[in-house]
């Protein structure tokens, strides 16, 4: 029989503010946070440190001052390895890559245990400053940064057209942050855990119009391991894991817009490698149970929701506001808090996505546990949905 | 057909860079010509401008006038800018689809009385700042 990848452990820090303005006397370092969330997730793998052969890790953002960090963080590991030691970088598809590569590490036979961890520290860093670094990684620095785009404008743009080609509403929309929130007063791990109401979300003061502040994320610090085993170490422990049973990646070869007009917000990527995963899976849409995308805006959620084959074209909207997407509906997506409420790390998000999944699929999640959860399917992308990478989870209790 | 050239008291917030290559583009804006490269291998558009036609890898590109005007696909405003772009906001930005059959992205500027919908016509304008030409749509 070839060789599967299963999830065996995670651990990961509250997402929130964590990192310190350069300023302050005394620094938040990233490798005493990392140190201890790798020792907790071997911990709650089961597996012994001389097990890892390899770790993945996502590159830290420029305002970590420690360069290489991986390599650093090894040494106060002292884990040496025969698999790869690597940052990877895909912008927002950062973290998926990083549980891809692992995936792969394990899978190439080079490691039977590895490691895919990261920490991205961003929030004490003025939004308008930070934004002078990221209205670079989304469109052409030149012919469309010049206009002054930045990357959520991308999205907003998706909502309009959206609304336009769908009758979808703001308040659909809001819907989606309301229930985010609520997903999230549920989540220790969240960032905003207050709950709100659709009239709040339709309240708050425009970010990029159609959305407003509730329904864009923030600004947010976090760091995630995730232990990755063959699925023979996995079974030897005895105890749940979730089994990796689909892997589709797909980039659509266009940058934020196709030049040739398209559906932009059909997200044909996503769609694309959504089926490559369910095929390798050998299942459907309709079986799965549970899904985390990663979706910075309320609207992206809904478009996701389409693409991957939850919904047809245009109800993914009425869907989310007829509640078939929160705890206890159809399917429920972002039971974490999504990205709106849970938090967006950006270079770290898929890994938390990922912690969630595997607590949803061990059926340790607590009071969100979604009831019977078999499988689940988590999303990563880059630009506006240009590329997108999905992985299809099973449960193995 | 050269596009309207509006002057704007100040420099841009974030210039573009030019290479030898897009030199022609960046200095005919500056006169209101609106053009790119077209592939005398496959006939094809591209936007932005370049040396290698992406649709069928062919380098015969050459510089042709493109059609001024096209069809508002999507906009935005953006209240929450960066830095350099804090005192314009809150500004608009839009996705046009061109009549030639290319699809670009742009600062969207007002034209009084006209509300921005997906789906109105447009046209295409020079912002003549003082440091150099961006390119904006505006509804026709």
């Amino acid at each position: 029989m070839s060789t599967r990848v299963a999830i065996i452990g995670t651990s990961a820090i509250p997402v929130g503010r964590h990192q310190t303005r350069s300023d302050e006397p005394l620094q938040v370092m990233e490798q005493e946070i990392m140190t201890r969330l790798v020792v907790d997730a071997v911990r709650d793998a089961g597996v012994d440190r001389q097990d890892i052969e390899s770790l993945v890790f996502t590159v830290p953002r420029p305002y970590t001052l420690q360069k290489y960090f991986h390599t650093f963080l090894v040494s106060h590991l002292r884990l040496a390895c025969t698999g790869n030691v690597m940052e990877v970088m895909g912008n927002g598809m950062t973290g998926a890559l990083a549980f891809d590569q692992a995936c792969n590490e394990i899978l190439l036979g080079r490691a039977k245990v590895a490691l895919a961890l990261g920490i991205n520290m961003e929030a004490a860093t003025p939004s308008a400053e930070h934004a002078m670094s990221s209205m670079r990684t989304t469109g052409d620095v030149d012919f469309q940064t010049s206009g002054g785009f930045i990357p959520i404008s991308w999205y907003a743009m998706d909502a309009m057209r959206y609304m336009h080609d769908h009758g979808a509403t703001r308040e659909q929309f809001a819907a989606v942050a309301v229930k985010n929130r609520h997903h999230a007063s549920l989540n220790p791990l969240a960032q905003y855990r207050k709950p709100i109401t659709l009239q709040e979300v339709l309240e708050q003061r425009p970010i990029v119009e159609p959305l407003g502040l509730y329904d864009v994320p923030g600004r947010s610090d976090g760091a995630a391991c995730l232990v990755l085993a063959s699925e023979e170490v996995a079974r030897s422990l005895g105890k749940p894991y979730v089994l990796v049973r689909g892997r589709g990646f797909s980039h659509d070869g266009s940058h934020q817009i196709n030049e040739i007009p398209n559906d932009m917000t059909e997200l044909i990527a996503a769609k694309r490698a959504s089926a490559t995963a369910y095929e390798q899976a050998g299942i459907t849409a309709e079986q799965i149970d549970i899904a985390e995308f990663y979706a910075p805006c309320t609207i992206v959620e809904i478009l996701v929701s389409e693409a991957v084959g939850f919904f047809g074209r245009g109800r993914g909207a009425p869907a989310a506001a007829e509640g078939e997407t929160k705890l206890g509906g159809r399917i429920p997506i972002s039971t974490s808090g999504g990205l709106t409420s849970r938090g967006h790390p950006a270079y770290v998000t898929s890994l938390y996505n990922l912690v969630e999944m595997t607590d949803q699929l061990c059926g340790r999640a607590g009071e969100r546990q979604v009831p019977d959860a078999r499988l689940g399917l988590a999303t990563g992308e880059l630009g506006n949905y240009n590329a997108a990478l999905v992985h299809v989870l099973e449960a193995q209790r | 057909m050269t596009l309207e050239v509006i002057p704007v008291a100040r420099k841009r917030a974030y210039p573009p860079r030019m290479s030898a290559f897009t030199q022609p583009f960046w200095e005919g804006l500056h006169t209101g010509r609106w053009q790119s490269t077209c592939c005398q291998a496959c006939g094809k558009f591209t936007f932005p401008p370049k040396p290698v036609c992406p649709h069928c890898w062919s380098d015969r590109m050459e510089w042709k006038d493109l059609s001024p005007r096209g069809t508002l696909y999507s906009w935005t405003r953006i209240h929450a800018a960066p830095k350099v772009f804090m005192d314009e906001a809150p500004y608009a930005v839009c996705v046009v689809d061109l009549d030639v059959g290319l699809r670009i992205a742009s600062r969207l500027v007002e034209k009084p009385g006209v509300e921005f919908k997906p789906g109105i016509p447009v046209e295409l304008l020079v912002l003549q700042y003082e440091d150099g030409p961006l390119f904006a749509a505006r509804p026709a």
